[in-house]
């Protein structure tokens, strides 16, 4: 016994290391679980805590063009006031299938492989893991987990994001994801050959899944090309929005989700 | 011996720094420098480096409560701390006593190697950590060697500027 004492006092450092390192490595896991659906997440509480403080001052800098961005949105949405209204969204569910919950992004990650970002809206305010997230210049990621008064946002900046996108003014779809170090550019794989696509054009969001509504802007076409016996595209994509400088946000939620979603998980 | 109150605000510094600037900075449009390992490195050689290893995850896990990653930076300075001792292992002289080695008496060239070798595991380490993806971190070697470079600069403009900080 008192050898094994002594062989363990020898490798007290080795011990230390093993025991923290091991500490160091449950919680990387217990992050990266991206399945987990924990609502009460204490360090995301107490990250966000943090956060909230140190983006008070933050913010003060960008004022300038924070203001200039909600101008941004007031102009869009009167225009859209102005427009007359097709004839589904008269009629039909879709009128009142999306709201919107105004947010600020307290902490925003953009140089690892998998981002995420802390908004200051959590389930207290009715935020539910899985719901889109949008800027006035973008898309900005889907709700992971919330706790009471925060809540993780998975980045489109994420290596695991593939959000479903198509060609302004057209029904051509494909995937947008993230394949870049660089912030604003991305990639969109799957779009078909038959789409008539020249640089500049612009992308929006499809629709197609219940998260995002159709018709968000995104990005524009930098350059294209064809994979040899593919028949779809390979497109790399500038994006509206600068993704190193998040501040107001909207989340949207989805008042059909749990109609959509049940009607999928029918047979 | 090491100044402990001097040694705290250097920590508390890099804390700042690397969570508050360099996080958020984007050096032509791609690159973040990682300066969080530099108060580690400069921490005298000991034999036995518990304490020191208590203070690294404590200075990794501050990092990772404010930039929400878990424990990506604690585990990476733990394993820092601990493999230090390794590497002047290897690279001290026959006749050299461990405890005598004296980072702040290295020449240029040896603290450059010294610092690269350390930025440059630490970004692996990071990355891997991070992804759990050896391929992907593969994939963007050269991205993780200019970043070092990058880290490196920095690492050398700061010691020039606070030049031997933990002088006695």
């Amino acid at each position: 016994m008192s050898k094994l004492l002594r062989f363990l006092a020898g490798k007290q450092s080795l011990l230390i290391f093993v025991f923290l390192e091991l500490i160091s490595l449950v919680l990387i896991i217990n992050t990266h679980n991206y399945a987990q659906l924990k609502t009460h997440d204490f360090q995301t509480g107490l990250a966000g805590n943090i956060n909230q403080r140190l983006n008070t001052i933050n913010r003060y800098f960008y004022l300038q063009n924070y203001n200039d961005s909600l101008l941004h949105q007031n102009t869009r949405l009167l225009n859209k006031l102005n427009q007359p209204q097709n004839k589904l969204d008269k009629n039909g569910a879709l009128a009142y299938q999306f709201s919107f919950i105004p947010a600020y992004a307290i902490s925003n990650q953009y140089n690892l492989d998998h981002n995420t970002i802390l908004i200051n809206k959590g389930s207290q305010d009715s935020i539910r893991p899985e719901s889109g997230v949008i800027s006035t210049h973008g898309i900005v990621g889907v709700i992971q987990k919330t706790s009471a008064h925060f809540a993780k946002v998975i980045s489109i900046l994420n290596k695991s994001s593939k959000i479903n996108v198509a060609l302004i003014h057209t029904n051509y779809t494909g995937f947008l994801q993230w394949r870049h170090q660089n912030p604003n550019q991305f990639e969109i794989t799957d779009m078909p050959t038959n789409a008539r696509i020249k640089i500049g054009d612009t992308i929006i969001t499809s629709g197609m899944s219940s998260i995002f509504p159709k018709g968000i802007p995104i990005g524009t076409i930098t350059g294209f090309k064809t994979l040899a016996g593919r028949k779809s595209y390979v497109i790399k994509l500038k994006s509206f929005m600068d993704y190193t400088n998040i501040g107001p946000v909207y989340v949207i939620k989805n008042n059909l989700k749990t109609e959509i979603d049940s009607l999928n998980m029918q047979p | 011996m090491i100044n402990t109150s001097k040694y705290i605000i250097i920590l508390l510094l890099f804390l700042i720094l690397q969570v508050i600037w360099f996080n958020h900075m984007q050096l032509f449009g791609t690159y973040t420098p990682m300066v969080f390992i530099y108060p580690l490195l400069i921490l005298p050689i000991q034999k036995n480096e518990s304490s020191y290893l208590v203070l690294a995850f404590l200075f990794g896990i501050s990092i990772d409560l404010i930039s929400n990653t878990g424990g990506l930076f604690a585990a990476t300075a733990l394993f820092v701390v601990y493999t230090r001792k390794i590497y002047f292992l290897i690279s001290k002289n026959k006749s050299q006593d461990f405890e005598n080695i004296s980072i702040q008496n290295l020449n240029l060239l040896q603290k450059s190697i010294y610092y690269f070798t350390f930025i440059l595991i630490s970004q692996i380490l990071l990355y891997l950590l991070e992804s759990f993806n050896i391929s992907l971190v593969l994939s963007k070697i050269g991205f993780i060697l200019v970043n070092s470079f990058i880290s490196l600069f920095f690492f050398i403009f700061i010691d020039l500027l606070f030049f031997n900080p933990l002088k006695k």
